[in-house]
């Protein structure tokens, strides 16, 4: 009995806090995430330079993290290489 | 001070370093140095960082990217094969993506960007950096000789070392901001882990290996670095340069070798007059040696009367650098 009571207190708290979160928390942490993705571009930009031309030092070590970033890679040259147009303002 | 005595009294100099313009003898040095020690019980490897490496020449025998190879009992010699280290890179790098992806062929792209990477001007010298790394952290022998490239080689090696780390410093901060914005949203989301960046990892051994590389070469304890000057003006003049950018990156600077003076005793002897004006010359110009580097001078090398290659003329050569 008490157990169940526990659980439903618990439910209820689960929600609350949800509910809490899609108000206050769901727009930081999405701006933290964009913001993140932001960096990782960023980041792919002074180790993967070449990739767009722009020679960034140093290629040997650079390899190394080439694994890693291979997914973001066509993202991340779409992204850098996209003119900046009106639709940018709408994005 | 003489050179045996530098050795003997500074046990703890276990990586030593002969630097200098091009052709002054840093090879036969390092040969004989290492040749020295060998036969003084001590386990000893001379490996080459020069891509245009003679450590073959002078031990007649080819050792070019052989690994270390027994040249006598205690002596072992090295030169590093950067293209074959390069190929065998690119090719970890490829198992690497295939592995992790689980793909049968690097994507297009990609494979361009390993292969125009590899073709980078910097890579060459970045490939032997790392090789020196793996030489020198196996700790198999109790000295390590460094047969250095010229000059100009060995300031570009060492302020690559300062600039490698602090480019890796930049990008690990940027890193590891990344990773609080990622902890941000998680903790949101109340997540209870984030994924660990193995990115993040891989920058942190990176800097590891070039702080281990450029460490040793600024070390007071444990490197010694010698320059090898000739008593002529070009050389005498360079090497002052020289010595003063290394300074700056606090290379410690255990004492200078001058090489190729010819014995004065020929004076004496019956030698044509081109000889003689030599003679004079050398004389100026070991005055100045004398003058300048004074008591920082270890040891005056006399020309020999023939080209130093083979066991024979390295251990002649050790006698007159450390006698005995």
């Amino acid at each position: 009995m008490a157990d169940e009571e526990k659980s439903k207190r618990g439910s209820l708290l689960d929600g609350a806090k949800s509910v809490l979160y899609g108000m206050a928390g769901h727009d930081m942490s999405r701006y933290a995430l964009k913001t993140r993705g932001s960096m990782e571009h960023l980041f792919i930009l002074i180790t993967m330079g070449d990739l767009l031309g722009i020679p960034i030092l140093p290629p040997y070590y650079s390899l190394r993290i080439l694994p890693y970033v291979v997914p973001q890679i066509s993202t991340w040259k779409r992204r850098m290489l996209r003119e900046r147009d009106l639709t940018d303002a709408l994005a | 001070l003489s050179l045996a005595k530098i050795f003997e009294e500074q046990p703890d100099r276990r990586y030593i370093m002969f630097g200098g313009k091009g052709g002054l003898g840093k090879t036969t040095f390092s040969a004989a140095t290492a040749y020295w020690l060998a036969k003084h019980g001590q386990k000893v490897l001379v490996f080459s960082v020069d891509p245009q490496a003679s450590l073959s020449d002078i031990f007649q025998q080819d050792i070019f990217g052989k690994g270390a190879v027994e040249i006598m009992p205690n002596l072992y010699a090295q030169e590093i094969d950067a293209d074959q280290r390069i190929k065998e890179y690119q090719q970890e790098i490829r198992g690497k993506i295939l592995d992790m992806y689980g793909l049968d062929q690097v994507p297009e792209e990609i494979e361009n960007y390993i292969q125009a990477a590899a073709a980078e001007p910097a890579m060459e010298e970045s490939a032997i950096f790392d090789a020196v790394v793996d030489i020198v952290v196996s700790a198999d022998y109790d000295y390590y000789i460094y047969d250095l490239v010229p000059l100009g080689h060995a300031l570009y090696y060492l302020s690559m070392a300062s600039v490698y780390d602090q480019w890796i410093d930049k990008i690990t901060g940027l890193r590891t901001e990344m990773e609080e914005y990622s902890q941000v949203a998680a903790v949101m989301q109340r997540k209870k882990e984030t994924e660990e960046d193995a990115i993040l990892r891989e920058l942190q051994f990176i800097k590891e290996r070039i702080n281990k590389s450029s460490g040793i070469l600024t070390d007071r304890v444990r490197t010694a670095f010698f320059f090898v000057v000739i008593p002529e003006e070009m050389a005498i003049l360079d090497t002052k340069k020289a010595a003063g950018l290394f300074a700056k990156y606090s290379v410690p600077l255990s004492g200078y070798i001058v090489n190729r003076v010819i014995p004065e005793t020929l004076a004496q002897q019956e030698i044509p007059e081109y000889l003689r004006h030599r003679l004079t010359m050398q004389k100026g110009h070991l005055a100045t040696i004398q003058r300048e580097l004074g008591s920082d001078v270890l040891a005056y090398i006399p020309e020999m009367e023939r080209d130093i290659t083979g066991l024979g003329m390295i251990e002649k050569m050790a006698h007159e650098m450390f006698g005995g």
